[in-house]
């Protein structure tokens, strides 16, 4: 055996604090015999078996299906015969075929690909053995994070791992065009949901009913992802429901007398599509996945991604949780298969899903790696080691206090594991001869035409926001205390009031709920669950009943401040943008599609980092630009309209106004030179002299 | 036995006697009981049941294996506490009663049979004024039979096995039988709402009742005429059914009869599963083709019976009771821990009845169901009366059981059973309590639009210290749970006190408030003060 303390890459050992790494003992055993092994699974007591060709016949029986088809009869003035062809289509493309042929031939190549990618697997065992408990006695939900694709094959292969029934997932449709791949899958438990359906009343019955038949049925487990899509980010995405609704509503209907949901947070030292992910919220279209592409992916093979940490939380009875919340005979009035959700159930569903997506950010382990980056994005010309060291150290330190979980066993020291997170993510940094870590970025093009300085300018622009996603891995867990931090930094008096604390915190979750989460109706609960850690940790200092402003500027509140510069800049950016352009067309603010206000901005921004007049490349992120333009329309900044079934925006001058000048209150805002901007030509005037 | 009965039957004391030929701590005559004889098996003991004087051999097993019960440890017997009594004669002495009561603010507790299973009996504790048990049981005359209506009338204190004799020595019956009819009474099953077995042919009390005369502290509520039918408003007969003793007694009913049928005959059908069965049984509701009484009974249940079956004389019968497990549970592949069977009685003229029991098993065998013999039928039914004996026996062993009952649409019945013995089961689990709760139902009445539902629960209490209490607990959340499956609160028990908190559930602010109007009107110094049903606080709404 290889002694840990010899292997830099490997920080710890098989069992760390409660985790077990499960692929140390797949790489001394034979996969095959470990592929073709006896698996003694538990399944759920009032399961009735059935293959997965009876499930697809039991949904098109199903009551709900039928109504479906005769409404849709209806609506249409479709004869039956094809409504129900229809229907078979729909459950064809949808249904999953999970055979354990097909399992294990899908466990050997996992297998080989994970020991590939990954030092250690590590997956908290006593969480799997309440899953197996539990599994005999109740329908189970898995809701994982969504980071990488590799979720997935993660979590059927943990599932194989511990001889529990393969999970069936749901996936998107991306998946199904590949042949090889898109075969493995389907009958490895994936099954095919489209992106939106909206009004199909076939589809979503279909839907519905395939969902809930596999829930009540308790076939096997069902995944899927509550934040709907891979977050590129790493940042939790704010709950999607639809997913969610339809798996609840057979508790809600009392179909079954519970539902567990089991909330598991996967945590990766280093994510597979990290590169691919910044184009793509740089604006660079993500190549369509398709098998050849996964070939060529070949090459990601022979990088090394570090350690994945799988945790399984703690299980949730969907009846204690709804306990109080719902009254669930309100169904009696009417058949169940029609849909109906009360109010209470959906408010029930919409608190639930920010709570799973809480719940999964408290169980994240964080690396030291996403430390580094954090130091990092506040530090761009670079910090020495020897400073990283003791940075690293009192960051952990906060974070542990904040609640957060660090991958940083005991035994070792600061210096193994910042070398080894440096190693991991060479791409991204680099240490030069002065011991100085730096961001990796190509040499700024001086002479060069706009297209190439634009590319160049992207370049520089990936790298940023690669290390902002790894910053992003632990941002949550100092989000509330950076919108404190930020308030009290901000204050220009001796002392601020609870009160006028509290109104600034406000703004500030209105302005950042698109990019962070927060659970509604919860701001005042947050902002004093916060207030009062931050007194106990000694950051901020409270006398009479006031934040003495003077005494809490302290490296923990300037630190915690800087944390949300970037987003703030960016909204003010987008802020002024959009103010800039009302003077266009007359009186009328010019109205644009979203997308093209998105794109504008960012060409703005791109300006204005080349000018020196903005530091945080960041800001370029589309996610950003999106996400400030729904938090704008919610704070009434902007408005929508829709014309020609086009959907465009255009600001509301005075409120905008308003939001732009309080988020100048927050932070030092750069001396904005005028600009105007045509998009066709990409040029941007940029009138130094206001 | 038979001459004893017809003795004290003509006797106009009857039921003071019969009264002490029954038990004060439990269920049923005093001489009819199980209890553990000297080779540590179960015994039935008396002679008035089928059951009685034997032994049952596997019975001992089942308890110890299903509920964990074992005969070292026997629990000290509880004890309770009486009443006053106010024994009346006739209608116009209850008038006379109640008009006393009102004169003198006394409070005033209806007693029929004592049967109630919802503490509707129980004297509240807050109570200031005298309370007087106005004992109905010596008002047990028949007035009057009407051959040419097919009515009968007769006081409410007559008990209903004895309605149902005396009518029978003219030939006719009302066909009302009730589980409880050995001890409940005609103005107790007027007063709770009460259902019979055999309500497929004869009706429940509500559509039995002809006429009723409802004393009241406004005087005397009655209909001026007994017809079948009338549109004249709401219909006054819907205050008085259910009342459950909250606004005045009731004293004199009018009840359909029917001539006794010639012929009758058990039946029963096993079915590979209870949910063939209950399939089998909405399919017969569904044809409007249900025998006089079907019930269909869980594997728990039909485990329990088979414990029950006494020790056979001959070793013929064992061995065709051998043969035919074989044939049920080998031949035709059903699994014995997942049968469920239906128990059927059958009423009518002997043509009538065979060409029902053909239609019937032949629904049944689309089910999947096999006929499994007149005898099990027999037996099933027996159960049903005899069980209630068996919750004193487990009580002595350290066992708390009872039984409680709903309604349910047929689209919900099936979640709704397993939902229940889910819930039950989660709940003793996460009280602790350290044995395997005993749970089962039988779906023991079908209508055009449901069913209704009987569960059977108890536990081993062993290392509990309060375990009526937690029961009560138990019970409550398998109540939620009902409500949640689209059941009802009730399908004949009533609410008494112990559903009260669910009354304004089921029938709304407006619903509870119409009683309570309507009570505030006819009763409005409170002088039928039990605090049942929509009277006093309800908690828990
Ligand atoms: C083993 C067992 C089996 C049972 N099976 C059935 C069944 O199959 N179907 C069914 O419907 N019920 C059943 N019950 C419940 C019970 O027998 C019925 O509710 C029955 O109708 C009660 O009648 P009772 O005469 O015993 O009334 P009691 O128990 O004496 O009283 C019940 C309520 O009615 C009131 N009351 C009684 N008599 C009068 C009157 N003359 N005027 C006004 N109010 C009055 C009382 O004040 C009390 O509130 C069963 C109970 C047991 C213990």
């Amino acid at each position: 055996m290889k002694s840990n303390a010899d292997d830099p890459k490997l920080v710890s050992a098989r069992h760390k604090d409660v985790f077990e790494d499960i692929l140390e003992e797949r790489r001394t055993s034979s996969d095959l015999r470990f592929a073709a092994r006896a698996r003694d699974v538990p399944r759920f007591r009032l399961n009735k078996e059935r293959p997965p060709h009876k499930i697809k016949e039991d949904v098109l029986k199903s009551d709900r299906v039928q109504y479906a088809i005769e409404q849709v009869c209806q609506d249409t003035g479709l004869p039956k015969a094809e409504v129900i062809n229809q229907a078979k289509t729909i459950v064809d493309e949808m249904a999953h075929n999970l055979r354990t042929g097909a399992i294990r031939v899908f466990a050997f190549f996992l297998m080989k690909v994970l020991k590939q990618l990954y030092q250690r697997i590590y997956v908290n065992e006593e969480g799997i053995e309440k899953v197996r408990m539990l599994i005999q006695d109740y329908p189970i939900l898995l809701m994982p994070t969504h980071r990488s694709y590799m979720d997935f094959l993660l979590m059927s292969y943990v599932f194989y791992h511990y001889d529990l029934p393969l999970p069936v997932i749901a996936a998107a449709m991306d998946f199904m065009g590949m042949k090889f791949f898109g075969w493995l899958l389907r009958n490895s438990g994936a099954f095919y949901i489209r992106r939106s359906f909206g009004e199909d009343t076939l589809y979503w019955a279909v839907f519905t009913e395939y969902v809930q038949t596999q829930i009540c049925n308790g076939d096997s487990p069902i995944e899927f992802y509550v934040e709907g899509t891979r977050s590129r980010t790493s940042k939790s995405y704010a709950p999607k429901f639809g997913m969610l609704s339809a798996a609840l509503e057979p508790y809600f209907k009392a179909h079954i007398p519970d539902i567990m949901v089991i909330p598991v947070s996967i945590s990766y030292d280093r994510i597979l599509e990290e590169s691919l992910y910044a184009y793509e919220l740089l604006g660079v279209p993500k190549p369509k996945e398709s098998t050849s592409g996964l070939i060529k992916a070949r090459k990601v093979l022979e990088e090394d991604f570090g350690n994945v940490h799988i945790f399984f939380g703690e299980p949730i009875s969907i009846r204690q949780f709804s306990e109080g919340r719902v009254d669930r005979s309100k169904h009696s009035l009417a058949p169940r298969y029609i849909v109906s959700l009360t109010q209470e159930e959906q408010e029930m569903i919409r608190v639930f899903g920010h709570h799973v997506v809480l719940v999964h950010q408290h169980n994240m382990v964080i690396s030291v790696w996403s430390m580094v980056a954090a130091i990092l994005v506040q530090s761009q010309q670079g910090v020495t080691v020897r400073q990283m060291l003791r940075e690293v150290e009192w960051m952990k330190r906060l974070a542990s206090n904040l609640g957060a979980y660090i991958d940083w066993p005991v035994n070792e020291s600061a210096e193994t594991m910042l070398r080894a997170s440096l190693a991991l993510h060479h791409n991204i940094i680099s240490i030069n001869n002065d011991d100085v870590i730096q961001l990796q970025v190509a040499p700024p093009i001086v002479r060069g035409n706009a297209v190439q300085q634009h590319v160049a300018v992207m370049q520089t622009a990936a790298q940023h926001v690669m290390l902002s996603m790894y910053r992003n891995q632990i941002i949550h867990v100092f989000i509330r205390p950076a919108m404190i931090a930020l308030s009290i930094n901000s204050c220009r008096g001796e002392e601020l009031s609870l009160d006028d604390l509290y109104q600034k915190y406000v703004f500030l979750e209105n302005l950042l709920c698109r990019d962070f989460v927060f659970v509604p109706d919860n701001t005042r609960k947050d902002f004093e669950h916060t207030l009062s850690t931050l007194a106990h940790i000694g950051a901020l200092v409270l006398e009479a009943g006031a934040i003495a402003v003077k005494k809490s500027i302290n490296k923990t509140i300037s630190f915690l401040s800087h944390m949300l510069e970037p987003f703030l800049i960016g909204y003010w950016v987008m802020c002024q943008f959009l103010l800039s352009s009302r003077l266009q067309v007359s009186a009328k603010p010019l109205a644009r599609t979203q997308k093209t206000l998105v794109k504008e901005m960012q060409a703005l921004s791109a300006r204005l980092l080349q000018e020196g007049v903005i530091h945080h490349y960041e800001v370029l992120s589309m996610d950003m630009a999106n996400n400030c333009l729904h938090a704008l329309y919610h704070m009434g900044g902007v408005s929508k309209e829709k014309r020609d079934g086009v959907l465009y925006m255009y600001p509301n001058v005075a409120q905008l106004s308003t939001i732009t000048e309080q988020i100048g209150k927050y932070i030092d805002v750069p001396p904005l030179p005028a600009v105007s901007i045509d998009l066709h030509t990409k040029t941007i005037t940029v009138n130094a002299k206001l | 036995m038979e001459t004893r009965f017809c003795l004290i039957q003509n006797h106009p004391l009857f039921l003071k006697e019969g009264k002490s030929l029954l038990k004060w701590n439990g269920w049923g005559y005093k001489d009819s009981k199980f209890s553990i004889n000297k080779d540590q098996h179960v015994e039935f003991t008396g002679e008035r049941y089928r059951l009685s004087g034997s032994t049952m051999p596997l019975l001992r097993e089942w308890m110890k294996k299903t509920v964990g019960i074992s005969l070292e440890h026997k629990s000290p017997s509880q004890s309770c506490t009486q009443d006053l009594n106010l024994v009346l004669e006739n209608h116009d002495d209850v008038v006379k009663a109640v008009e006393l009561a009102v004169k003198y603010n006394v409070v005033i507790i209806p007693f029929g049979g004592g049967t109630t299973v919802t503490s509707s009996l129980e004297c509240p504790a807050f109570e200031k004024r005298m309370i007087v048990s106005l004992d109905t049981s010596q008002m047990n005359h028949i007035l009057w039979v009407d051959e040419k209506n097919l009515t009968v009338r007769a006081e409410c204190g007559i008990i209903g096995q004895d309605l149902e004799r005396r009518l029978e020595e003219r030939g006719y019956c009302t066909g009302h039988e009730p589980d409880s009819m050995e001890f409940s009474s005609l103005g107790g099953w007027v007063a709770t709402r009460a259902s019979g077995m055999k309500k497929n042919i004869y009706g429940n009390i509500e559509d039995l009742l002809v006429h009723v005369r409802f004393v009241t502290p406004r005087g005397v509520m009655e209909k001026s005429c007994q017809v079948p039918r009338m549109s004249s408003g709401p219909d006054i007969h819907h205050i008085i059914l259910g009342s459950e003793g909250t606004m005045g007694v009731v004293t004199e009913v009018t009840l359909k009869i029917r001539p006794l049928p010639p012929c009758k005959k058990y039946g029963s059908i096993v079915f590979p599963s209870f949910e063939n069965g209950v399939s089998c049984l909405r399919e017969v509701a569904a044809q409007r083709c249900a025998p006089a009484s079907i019930r269909l009974m869980d594997n728990e249940q039909f485990q329990f019976g088979a414990a029950l079956k006494p020790e056979s004389k001959s070793m013929l019968t064992n061995f065709m009771d051998g043969l035919k497990k074989f044939y049920i549970t080998k031949l035709k592949g059903f699994d014995p821990n997942k049968l469920a069977v239906a128990t059927l009685l059958f009423e009518g003229t002997k043509e009538e009845v065979a060409a029902l029991e053909k239609r019937v098993y032949e629904i049944a065998a689309k089910f999947g169901g096999l006929p499994g013999g007149a005898d099990n039928g027999e037996r099933g039914y027996m159960l049903t009366f005899v069980i209630a004996y068996l919750r004193d026996l487990g009580f002595e062993y350290y066992i708390v059981a009872e039984s409680f009952e709903t309604s349910v649409p047929w689209d919900r019945c099936l979640d709704l059973c397993q939902n229940v013995k889910e819930r039950l089961r989660r709940e003793c689990k996460e009280r602790r309590i350290q044995f395997p709760p005993y749970i089962t139902c039988r779906v023991t009445q079908t209508y055009d639009a449901g069913a209704c539902v009987y569960f059977y629960f108890g536990f081993n209490y062993r290392g509990i210290s309060d375990p009526v209490h937690v029961y009560e607990e138990i019970e409550s959340c398998a109540r939620d749970e009902i409500l949640a499956n689209g059941g009802s609160i009730s399908h004949h028990h009533g609410v008494g006190k112990i559903r009260k908190q669910w009354l304004k559930k089921t029938v709304g602010e407006l619903g509870v408030g119409t009683m309570k109007a309507l009570k505030a009107y006819i009763d409005p110094q409170n002088i039928f003060a039990n605090n049942n049903l929509m009277m006093g606080n309800h908690s828990k709404l």
